[in-house]
């Protein structure tokens, strides 16, 4: 089976293919204008395009002339979710470890003598 | 379905910092003694029934995670670089109904003193391998997510 969110990292690896997707959050757009920030030819936007088209992190429209670009949420929302999970995983453990430490330093000056207390204010 | 591992294209990885008001010799014997490890180990109301270090290299890694809500989460580890008390290395995986890992991470945790009594703890976390099983594994853990391209950013490229 074909890696989805590989393709989807690989695809958000490059800065330019990023800021395309962050104009393209805003809405569609025609080539010609996503190109024009960027300073670059249409072939190099192509190329970019191409690539985030592959990741089916863009889909472009078939309607005559000016073939629309626009975001395409769920790659994107794979991604940014396997993201949340690991932060989330992490961030809350160590939330606790820093209450844990907290609370293990509280009692370390409450078993301490009386001048040692200054810190220590008993937790619950 | 095939357990195929494959090996990302780019990199998955994902680096946090944070700042204890603790000794580092006191935030890394948090890390390494099992008893103390088990009492933050995991998300918010998480318990840890089981919690085995093997402190050495190549020392094995076993915790069960058990959700406020029951369900228990295997998984084990190995460590794979000891420096007390600023370094340490550990991979880490998930398991399945079978006991056979879903991916493998391999954690890079480094402890600096801060002013003496402070610790600056940095937690780098890089995808070894997720077999296609993995998803559904993390999406047990499903939670609210907020979707901005900057916060990709944040995480993925540490901007």
């Amino acid at each position: 089976m074909t890696d989805q969110l590989s393709s989807t990292f690989a695809a958000l690896a490059d800065p330019t293919r990023r800021a395309i997707l962050a104009r393209l959050a805003l809405g569609e757009t025609s080539v010609t204008e996503l190109a024009e920030p960027f300073r670059m030819s249409m072939p190099a936007v192509s190329k970019h395009l191409k690539v985030l088209e592959r990741a089916g992190l863009i889909a472009r429209g078939r309607e005559a002339q000016w073939r629309p670009c626009r975001l395409e949420a769920a790659p994107l929302k794979s991604a940014a979710q396997w993201i949340e999970e690991y932060a989330r995983f992490w961030e809350e453990s160590l939330d606790r470890l820093e209450d844990y430490l907290k609370k293990m330093q509280a009692q370390t000056h409450a078993a301490m003598p009386a001048k040692e207390k200054s810190n220590a204010n008993g937790e619950e | 379905m095939q357990m195929e591992k494959s090996s990302p294209v780019v990199e998955r990885k994902l680096t946090l910092t944070r700042i204890l008001n603790a000794p580092r010799s006191l935030v890394f014997k948090a890390w390494t003694d099992p008893k103390q490890l088990a009492q933050w180990w995991g998300p918010t109301g998480f318990t840890n029934p089981v919690c085995e270090l093997d402190l050495r290299v190549n020392g094995e890694i076993r915790i069960d995670m058990r959700a406020p809500y029951g369900t228990v989460y295997p998984m084990s580890g190995a460590f794979r670089e000891i420096v007390e008390p600023e370094r340490l290395v550990f991979t880490a995986s998930a398991l399945d109904a079978n006991g056979k890992p879903m991916f493998e991470n391999l954690n890079t945790v480094t402890f600096e003193e801060l002013d003496g009594d402070k610790t600056l703890l940095t937690v780098n976390v890089r995808v070894l391998w997720e077999g296609p099983e993995a998803g559904p594994a993390l999406d047990g853990m499903n939670m609210g997510w907020k979707l901005t391209v900057d916060r990709l950013e944040e995480y993925i490229f540490g901007l």
